[in-house]
């Protein structure tokens, strides 16, 4: 059987996904990502041109409620500050551009 | 000895609570480092015990409860490097219904990392061991609370069930593990793996243990949009109990099948009926989990990139957000979460969505409406939980393929949103066997009322 997936598509995935994969990672992961994929083509055997999806049971439906503003408290947001880099109150990330 | 049993002990001072909660410390700390389920252990739980009230109902109740599952000023990892060092910073929902309940936790269960896994090996602080036999692993994902529960470090747990996270490890450690209807339980406050799947549910001894600590969590909350307060009880008669065939051909364990097959005649002689059903849609199962559970995982894990959570990180190489998320991600995700993530992402990506996400949402209907016609004829369903019994550590690690097999009799409860709950129901060798019971969605009232049944035939 020909491959579903390629290694090039996989490193592509990974990159949109931003997950930088490791060498060994890279190495196994179209063996380990095509067997799973060749298992789901069974679903091709089946007729579903009348079905519609389940996406939701019908039971349930959304709860809705107004926004409220809440206080985080000062302790939460000081534990949070000072697990990353921070400076002047701010969480300080690299640059976007 | 049931919580209920428990309660009235401790309440009749037969017990004393210090004596009572040295015993879940002592044996934790005998027998942790060789089945490593624990992953924080907390030791200001004597204290709090004092202050409860003796009167609510679950008084007596201690829980361990899944690394996936918030616990205010507590460590929760999900079994990842990612939130090593996380602290939640609040309740989830099912735990502050436990604490105001009466239930104490003094623990968290170590799991496979993000509740992906069957075997707890994919965990991040090390594998669980199964405590039937070292070699072997307890399940998973929920692994370390199984295992919590079998070794008697508590006599409570609070697993989370996406595919059969819950059932198998119970099957596997000997003990029983419930899986709510979708809707019934709030996920507040439970780091998300697939949303449409995901529900929290107990491990306990017996059935009437899951079932009080089910009622002690179940209910509609603001904060989880899908749940509902619907209860169903109606019944069409006397009880029938289905088998359906498509559960007993392939993949399945001979000697597990034969265990199966003598624990449903037991109930047979016992009088309750037994009809043979059909589930024809049975074999897409799991193709069809697959899909959705590595689509909704790829969307839900994207939080985790290191800035929101995670802020731990040092990156000395990242010069912009980009590469700090790259590195970030590669640092702190195992091999199965990311195997997972790029599944799902090829799965929604433009020109695979309608082929693989919308077919296996269809498939997903058809599975539904197998157990529709079902319920027509039966008011509960019985299966083996697991095609296999406990396997060997490092067996299926390399294969993942094989292992995601493991949960081919679970997931489609959940693929349904039906209730199901896995109970002992024989041994091979020191092995143990589990049988699942599953019924239609809200109809928890009857499934536990047969569950409750089968287990006294089984135990007599």
């Amino acid at each position: 059987m020909s491959n579903l997936i390629s290694k090039k598509e996989i490193e592509r995935l990974a990159y949109f996904a931003r997950i930088k994969l490791e060498k060994e990672e890279l190495k196994n992961a179209p063996k380990e990502i095509e067997s799973i994929l060749q298992y789901i083509q069974k679903l091709k055997d089946i007729n579903t041109e009348e079905v519609e999806p389940l996406f939701h049971f019908p039971e349930l439906t959304n709860i809705v409620r107004e926004d409220q503003v809440e206080q985080t408290g000062e302790e939460i947001r000081k534990k949070m500050m000072k697990m990353g880099k921070d400076k002047d109150n701010y969480l300080k990330v690299e640059s976007i551009l | 000895m049931t919580i209920k049993e428990t309660q009235e002990k401790l309440r009749k001072k037969e017990i004393g609570l210090e004596e009572f909660l040295s015993q879940f410390f002592s044996r934790i700390k005998e027998r942790n480092k060789d089945l490593n389920a624990i992953l924080t252990t907390f030791e200001d739980a004597k204290e709090e015990m004092e202050k409860i009230n003796k009167t609510l109902p679950l008084y007596g109740a201690v829980f361990v409860v899944k690394d996936n599952i918030l616990v205010k000023d507590k460590r929760a990892t999900a079994g990842s490097k990612m939130l090593e060092h996380y602290i939640a910073p609040y309740d989830a929902t099912v735990v502050e219904k436990i604490k105001e309940k009466g239930g104490l936790v003094i623990g968290k269960g170590n799991m496979d990392e993000f509740a992906m896994g069957s075997s707890t090996e994919n965990s991040a602080f090390g594998p669980t061991r199964n405590p039937y036999d070292l070699e072997r692993v307890p399940g998973g994902s929920s692994g370390g609370c199984a295992v919590a529960i079998a070794d008697n470090m508590c006599n409570a747990a609070l697993g989370s069930d996406t595919g059969g996270s819950i059932r198998q490890p119970a099957a596997f450690c000997g003990v029983v593990g419930f899986k709510p209807t979708y809707g019934t339980v709030s996920r507040s406050g439970v780091i998300s793996m697939a949303s449409s799947f995901d529900q929290v549910g107990p491990f306990a001894k017996c059935v009437d243990d899951a079932h009080l600590i089910f009622e002690a969590i179940a209910g509609k909350d603001k904060k989880d949009s899908v749940t509902s307060d619907i209860i169903k009880k109606e019944k069409k008669g006397s009880i029938k109990i289905g088998v359906p065939k498509e559960y007993f051909v392939a993949g399945i364990n001979d000697d597990i099948k034969k265990v199966i097959m003598q624990a449903i005649d037991k109930i047979e002689k016992s009088k309750i009926e037994i009809v043979e059903i059909s589930l024809p849609y049975t074999e897409y199962a799991l193709p069809t989990y697959e899909i959705i559970m590595a689509s909704e995982v790829s969307a839900n894990m994207a939080r985790f990139d290191g800035i929101r959570y995670g802020l731990e990180f040092d990156r000395p190489f990242a010069k912009t957000l980009k590469e700090a998320y790259l590195e970030n991600r590669g640092e702190g995700l195992g091999r199965e979460v990311k195997r997972r993530i790029i599944l799902g992402t090829y799965a929604l990506s433009s020109g695979y969505f309608d082929a693989y996400y919308i077919k296996a949402q269809k498939v997903r209907s058809l599975i539904a409406e197998d157990f529709r016609n079902a319920f027509n004829k039966v008011d509960v369903i019985i299966t083996p939980t697991t095609p296999t019994l406990p396997f060997k550590i490092g067996e299926k690690i390399e294969d993942p393929l094989s292992m995601h097999l493991s949960d081919i009799f679970t997931a489609t409860a959940n693929l349904a949103g039906l209730p199901a709950i896995s109970l002992p129901c024989g041994k091979i060798g020191n092995l143990p066997v589990g049988a699942q019971l599953m019924a239609d969605r809200f109809y928890e009232d009857i499934l536990f009322e047969v569950a409750k049944k089968v287990e006294k035939i089984w135990k007599n």
